[in-house]
């Protein structure tokens, strides 16, 4: 049996490497100093990004998602930092850049981000145009003004934003929110990155709107065959932009699979208790599944599955040892016990396999 | 299965409880009671205010030590009239063998720290002194502070009072605050309450400002939404929830009005229009000092209340800052 | 904007015409004896004689009405006490240039030290540099001006070896009342300039600057101090105007004939004619100051919409 694990692990690995992987996140881990304590935001989290996929990472606030993504491009706050692990971009390892010159290189032109207020994510009294010719002019330098201008237009125009000579004229507090999310878009393609990293770009915007932003970006990611990284807390967005998804819990991904092995074939308890807590799986006149309990305190160690005390299922080993990853096919894999060999037989909730049901209808 | 034990533990890296190995695989493996107390208790609670924002403001040494050295001053100040050897701070001390003024003594073991050039005390004035500037600039503090908030609640929680409020804003926060100073101490008779009237007068309407623009961003709220639904009365929802929101910035603009009130005294008394010669102030005796601190063996006339006073509005302006740093629940983990 | 400006200023024409009538109402409260340059000598009935002569005998507001006539032809009145019949306006007219040469120097000064001084304390946040600062703002902050004005004044004449008392034709006689008068402005400008560039680099679109890959350099220069000065733009006409009509404190301490030192004076004589008038261009320039405060706002902020202004700033 435990021989088995082994030989899993290591297939896992030969099976990955053959897809192109554009970056490689190894055991990464992030402390952060608060007045005196330490804070162990991410405990050590491995995940391989493919070039040209869609990776959406979901979890609730304060799992890390923000923070672990915040490491690629080094926009950690001052207080925090890599601990251990390595990141591999292009055979550079970012994990170690502590100069901000070193930064400069890939934030923009390599890994560009959107942020999830667009309210506030443009300054306020700079026209949207300079904005974005600010982004242009620093990936091509030699660019006069003028053409700056005319490719900044042509961002405005892609995004889908109407009389872009007019707007581009205009402040941010002209535009409605949904028009300056675009707009923040329009920045960071015209950074001409190769990953983009959107942190919850739709949470702040109403439903009508999320849907046209997600339009956006499917269509920016196909023109500019972009690799984006999506994080969310919200599976409904997920369901229509991720090709996998990775749940993280706690500073780790605690399971990673195809969209569709995430939501038809779950496995880790954590993932079946977000799922069920999907307003879409709501039956009229029930009350809405919602988990228990809090995330445990980052500021002390963890010891075994860190989701164990809101585990109705939890085994004893739940809280002795933390659990490895057991592969459930060769894009999938959960860290719990429960897929252990020896592990007890657990029904998934019935609510996981009406999300089934919601398909086929 | 003995074997066995010890390859899982070889094989995973983590570290390995003593507890683990004296379980069996059945044992680990079964179910562990779930217990909802303890699925709650994980996270970062037991948080309260008033304790974090004590715990923070007594993590700040230099305020704590300033604090103690108010307290102390102060307490000085009214414990020193009942020492022993102390003289009347408005006496004019004559020589008992030629009959003319002690003018003008360097400090020495009979008057502490000297005396003035009609003869009067230096030691004893200058505490008197200080507590009456430090008691005119607290009630400056307190009665801004009163009259601030709550005009400034009634401005933001009655909307029908919200003109009213902001025409008398206008006005008065268009008037520079030297002038009314000057304009009222020239025009009533000079004494503490004039200096104090003068003080408060419109300074007051700055503090209801900010108390009103906190109102109104936290009436809006949610949860204040939530209270009303629930049919909190207005009186329960403005003590409860906005008051104690509030407390660090009306502990921050007290604490300021202090040093500024000292200030202000001084200012009035130096353009003539101070307190009566009787009643003692730093205001004055920094006056009197400077009328001598040409000549070098006079200095300690205006040395001493100098220090006295840096050390008072510096403390009250330090002190104030921790606090408001410390009430901020922003700082508090 | 037109629209908005008239309305402001018409608001500001209020405030004035209020402030005015207080200030005139509360000054006929005061003793007459502030009206003659020889009280005490006069009888009961030349004192009445002078009264009616001066319209003080009229019910209150014919009286305003005749000030506020007499206002609009430029006329103030004549001193009593300070200088018997001259003109206020006179007066104040050789007054005024000395206070703006010195006022305009310490402000320049000021910007000059403080802006810089905010923006190092920025980027040395928790360091020694910010620490400094920090101290030398709370010592202008809390102690009383008159404190280190005095100290400066003892200890910098000696220094510099001037003599005590202000002499326009000596250059060095510039130095210490332009220097004392600027530090107030230096910490206030220092300190808030810190406070709110801290502010903005915490904001979303400095992130967002960031991860556009814009150096921090540039977001310092390009982002976050323009966006932090403009908040303080709206103090910098006060503060000019403040500084210009002269500081009570220096020009009395260094006897500057200007209009600081004026005020001293005319106070301790009783003249109530030229305290009226001081305190009234005292109160129009803090009414001008604030209302340019407002204008340059609107010209520097896209975002404050013009027709919504007026109430509370």
């Amino acid at each position: 049996m435990a021989v088995s694990q082994v030989n899993l692990r290591y297939a896992m690995g030969v099976n990955m490497d053959q897809q192109d992987i554009i970056l490689s996140a190894k055991d990464i881990e992030v402390k952060f100093d608060l007045r005196g304590q330490i804070l162990t935001a991410i405990r050590g989290v491995s995940l391989d990004i493919y070039r040209g996929e869609t990776l959406a990472i979901v979890g609730e606030s304060g799992s890390g998602k923000s923070v672990f993504t915040k490491t690629f491009n080094g926009l950690l706050d001052a207080n925090g930092r890599i601990s251990e692990g390595e990141l591999l971009y292009h055979g550079e390892n970012l994990a170690q850049y502590k100069k901000e010159k070193q930064w400069l290189k890939i934030r923009g032109h390599e890994i560009a981000m959107i942020m999830q207020e667009p309210m506030t994510s443009l300054n306020p009294l700079k026209t949207i145009g300079e904005q974005i010719v600010e982004a242009i002019r620093i990936r091509d330098k030699k660019l006069s003004l003028q053409e700056a201008k005319k490719e900044a237009l042509g961002y405005l125009k892609e995004v889908g934003i109407k009389d872009p000579e007019r707007r581009y004229g205009q402040y941010p507090h002209e535009f409605s929110g949904g028009m300056r999310q675009r707009v923040v878009i329009a920045i960071a393609v015209a950074c001409k990155p190769k990953i983009l990293i959107c942190d919850e770009p739709t949470t702040a915007l109403d439903v009508t709107i999320q849907a046209q932003i997600l339009k956006v970006l499917k269509e920016m990611k196909e023109k500019h065959s972009l690799t984006i990284i999506f994080i969310t807390h919200d599976l409904g967005v997920v369901a229509s932009v991720a090709d996998r998804i990775a749940v993280m819990y706690a500073g780790d991904i605690i399971e990673i699979g195809m969209t569709e092995e995430i939501f038809f074939d779950p496995r880790h308890p954590y993932t079946w208790a977000l799922l069920s807590s999907m307003p879409q799986l709501g039956i009229k006149g029930e009350d809405l599944f919602s988990i228990q309990g809090n995330p445990p305190n980052l500021f002390t160690e963890i010891k075994g599955d860190a989701f164990a005390p809101r585990n109705p299922h939890a085994l004893k080993i739940d809280y002795q040892k933390r659990p490895p990853y057991f592969e459930v096919s060769a894009t999938h894999k959960a860290k719990t016990w429960l897929l252990d060999p020896r592990a007890p037989k657990v029904e998934k909730p019935a609510g996981i396999a009406r999300l089934r049901e919601l398909k086929a209808n | 299965m003995a074997a066995l034990r010890h390859k899982i533990s070889k094989k995973l890296e983590d570290k390995v409880s003593d507890n683990i190995t004296s379980m069996s695989d059945e044992e680990l493996f079964s179910f562990q009671e779930y217990n909802a107390n303890e699925s709650e208790k994980t996270a970062y609670s037991h948080y309260s205010y008033w304790r974090s924002t004590l715990e923070s403001f007594k993590k700040n040494k230099i305020a704590v030590f300033l604090v103690c050295i108010v307290v102390g001053i102060l307490l000085f100040t009214f414990i020193q009239p009942f020492l022993p050897n102390q003289y009347d701070p408005n006496m004019v001390n004559n020589d008992p063998k030629t009959g003319l003024q002690y003018r003008n003594i360097a400090p020495c073991s009979k008057f502490w720290f000297g005396t003035n050039s009609i003869g009067q005390d230096l030691w004893s004035r200058i505490w008197t002194g200080t507590k009456n500037s430090l008691l005119i600039g607290i009630t400056v503090a307190c009665i801004e502070a009163l009259i601030g908030i709550i005009a400034g609640v009634l401005w933001g929680y009655v909307r029908q009072l919200d003109w009213f409020f902001t025409e008398v804003y206008n006005i008065l926060d268009n008037i520079p605050q030297t002038i009314v100073l000057i304009l009222i101490s020239y025009i009533l008779k000079p004494g503490v309450t004039t200096l104090i009237f003068a003080m408060c007068l419109t300074s007051w309407i700055q503090m209801a400002r900010f108390i009103r623009n906190q109102v109104l961003i936290i009436r809006d709220r949610e949860y204040n939404l939530a209270s009303r639904c629930v049919g909190t009365p207005t009186r329960r929802i403005i003590f409860k929830n906005l008051l104690p929101y509030l407390v660090s910035v009306i502990m921050l603009r007290m604490a300021l009005s202090v040093p500024a009130a000292i200030g202000n005294e001084v200012f009035i008394t130096y353009i003539g229009l101070g307190l009566p010669s009787d009643i003692p102030s730093l205001g004055r005796l920094i006056n009197e000092g400077r009328e001598l601190m040409m000549s070098a063996s006079l200095r300690y006339q205006l040395i001493f209340p100098t220090v006295v006073v840096s050390i008072v509005t510096i403390s009250f302006y330090i002190i104030g800052n921790a606090f408001s740093d410390a009430a901020d629940p922003k700082n508090h983990i | 904007m037109i629209k908005y400006l008239a309305k402001r200023m018409g608001r500001s024409l209020i405030t004035l015409f209020f402030i005015m009538t207080l200030v005139f109402i509360l000054l006929r409260l005061m003793p007459i004896e502030g009206y003659f340059d020889n009280f005490d000598k006069l009888t009961e009935e030349q004192i009445q004689v002078g009264l009616e002569g001066m319209g003080l005998t009229d019910p209150m507001p014919v009286q305003l009405v005749h000030f506020f006539e007499d206002l609009l032809h430029g006329d103030l009145g004549v001193s009593r006490r300070y200088r018997s019949n001259v003109a206020v306006t006179e007066i104040l007219a050789s007054k005024i240039p000395i206070s703006v040469q010195l006022g305009s120097m310490s402000i320049l000064l000021s910007l000059l030290c403080g802006l810089p001084m905010g923006i190092l304390m920025t980027k040395n946040k928790g360091k020694m540099f910010d620490k400094i600062g920090t101290l030398f703002i709370v010592f202008i902050q809390a102690v009383p001006a008159m404190v280190y004005f005095l100290f400066i004044q003892l200890y910098g004449t000696t220094l510099l070896n001037v003599p005590l008392l202000f002499d326009a034709s000596n250059p060095i006689c510039w130095i210490l009342p332009v220097f004392s008068m600027s530090l107030g402005n230096t910490a206030y400008y220092g300190m808030w300039l810190r406070r709110y560039m801290v502010d903005e680099s915490t904001k979303d679109y400095v992130k967002l600057a960031k991860a556009k890959g814009v150096s921090e350099g540039q977001i310092m220069v390009k982002h976050i101090f323009k966006n932090a000065f403009v908040p303080l733009i709206q103090y910098l006409p006060t503060s000019f105007l403040n500084t210009v009509i002269g500081s009570i404190y220096i020009e009395s301490l260094y006897s500057v004939p200007g209009m600081g030192g004026l005020l001293v004076d005319v106070i301790k004589k009783n003249d109530n004619n030229m305290v009226q008038a001081i305190v009234l261009l005292y109160a129009i320039v803090g009414v001008i100051g604030l209302l340019l405060g407002d204008i340059l706002m609107t010209a520097v902020d896209p975002r404050i919409s013009l027709s919504k202004k007026g109430g509370g700033r």
